[in-house]
């Protein structure tokens, strides 16, 4: 059962590398089929790290459009092709966030806004589950449990809030070197995931 | 070639923090030109790493973005081409050397006593040395006291922080502001099984005199107080062990953060600063 959903992780990188030829070609077809691939996987990433919906979908956009821009500069360094733009939507997201927090920073002077509350529970209309890598994911959720918590969570702060690794130390207060050892060792198994998948 | 190898193992050590985007810009910029040598121990290393992190964000619940997102893309892309194929070039940040102050100390001279008074100056000496030196043994041994209080209370903390941490079945939720575009940000890491809870939290305004910031739970649309917590005056940070109050975890729809006369309320008072739904 492992097996077939790796077998069928290996099928989505094949198709995913044509995918990228056709749009390095201007075929827009290729690129929604790209976006209703990985767009469910992008948007929960991009509302992670955020913390916004408007800024999540803003940022979804702009990485798709990367993609589409700069088809032609993913190298197979890179990963997969999904790996790409799972890291392009990583990175997009880390600026988003510095920026604000910089732009912040600028308007700290300025007047408390006022606050009314917001209704959290909404749902986006659009929303539905999305079954493209259901099994793929199921399989990936059940190995990464060879990783603890702590490896897990440390892993997490740092992919989706760039938190360094001193900043993760100042701020669970936890020794920098339990820290480095910590994600080193998560870095490990989840290499090891990756690579039982690649098999 | 000795050399090389070596060269091509320390750039290895990069490939994590290249990978996390936490290269300055200097180490950055030699590790990409590194890459351009074409590197393939490096390339494999990053492909690895590429690979597992990618696999992070499979563990979030998937979600389709709005239809509305896939038309604006659509719309966006419409009026431009892709580029051939190139390598993308990075910039360069300057980086700006520091200039260090020279600082001059004044050399002061002691005057030479009298020898007649010498011994007794030297007596007064003695006694004010000595009255000095027991006063900085009581002082030292009150600082001390309080360090270990300090350091008594860090550990506990840090004894509850990993405690939650590494409970199984923990949940984290996102607790973000109801101000878009704000930087106000915090975690709570909850274990509903001995409901505990770890809130951390970051960007927050410096509480005013007199006010504090209040945890909520929010349970049958009815707001609990889960107790009160202190920021760091110049980052807005906190960390602190909470334990919540005891319900189901179906029950729990929410958290949210208030700011509170000090102590706490019965119930909020303030505007919510942060809020984040459990689901």
């Amino acid at each position: 059962m492992q097996h077939s959903a790796f077998t069928q992780r290996q099928q989505y990188d094949r198709e995913d590398t044509d995918l990228l030829k056709r749009i390095q070609r201007s075929d827009q077809r290729a690129l929604t089929s790209l976006y209703d691939r990985y767009a469910a996987v992008l948007y929960p990433l991009s509302l992670r790290m955020t913390g916004s919906k408007e800024e999540a979908e803003d940022l979804v956009i702009e990485v798709f459009a990367q993609a589409w821009e700069k088809a032609g500069s993913y190298a197979p360094h890179h990963g997969s092709v999904y790996a790409w733009i799972t890291a392009l939507c990583r990175a997009k997201g880390t600026e988003k966030v510095r920026s604000a927090n910089q732009r912040r920073r600028g308007n700290e002077e300025s007047a408390t806004p006022t606050r009314k509350s917001s209704d959290s529970e909404e749902q986006s209309a659009g929303t539905e589950p999305a079954i493209v890598l259901k099994g793929v994911t199921e399989d990936v959720r059940s190995s990464i449990k060879s990783l603890s918590k702590l490896e897990l969570r440390l892993l997490e702060l740092s992919y989706y809030e760039g938190q360094s690794q001193s900043d993760l130390a100042r701020m669970l207060r936890i020794p920098l070197g339990t820290i480095k050892a910590k994600m080193r060792r998560g870095i490990q198994k989840l290499r090891q995931v990756s690579t039982q998948e690649a098999k | 070639m000795t050399g090389k190898t070596e060269e091509r193992h320390a750039q290895l050590e990069l490939c994590i923090p290249f990978v996390f985007g936490r290269l300055n810009p200097g180490n950055r910029k030699q590790f990409e030109a590194h890459l351009a040598t074409g590197c393939e121990q490096c390339r494999a290393e990053l492909s690895g790493l590429y690979e597992a992190t990618a696999l992070l964000p499979l563990m979030l619940r998937q979600e389709a973005p709005p239809s509305g997102v896939r038309q604006r893309l659509l719309s966006r892309i419409s009026s431009k081409r892709p580029e051939p194929q190139r390598s993308e070039p990075r910039g360069q940040r300057p980086s700006q050397p520091q200039q260090r102050e020279k600082v001059v100390t004044p050399s002061l001279r002691p005057e030479r006593p009298w020898y007649l008074y010498a011994s007794i100056v030297m007596g007064a000496l003695l006694i004010v040395a000595l009255v000095i030196f027991v006063n900085q043994l009581v002082g030292t041994a009150s600082s001390q006291e309080k360090k270990i209080a300090e350091l008594q209370s860090e550990l506990q903390l840090k004894q509850d922080v990993f405690a939650v941490l590494q409970a199984e079945g923990v949940e984290t939720v996102l607790l973000t502001s109801v101000t878009p575009g704000s930087a106000e940000r915090g975690k709570i890491f909850w274990d509903p099984a001995k409901h505990n809870a770890v809130i951390q939290t970051s960007n927050l305004p410096a509480e005013s005199d007199g006010k504090q910031y209040q945890l909520w739970v929010l349970k049958e649309k009815k707001y609990i107080s889960a107790g009160v917590f202190d920021v760091t005056a110049e980052k807005g940070n906190a960390l602190k062990a909470i334990p919540l109050p005891a319900a189901d975890k179906q029950a729990i729809e929410g958290f949210a953060v208030t700011l509170e006369p000090k102590g706490g309320s019965m119930e909020p008072t303030g505007p919510i600063q942060l809020h984040g739904a459990t689901r």
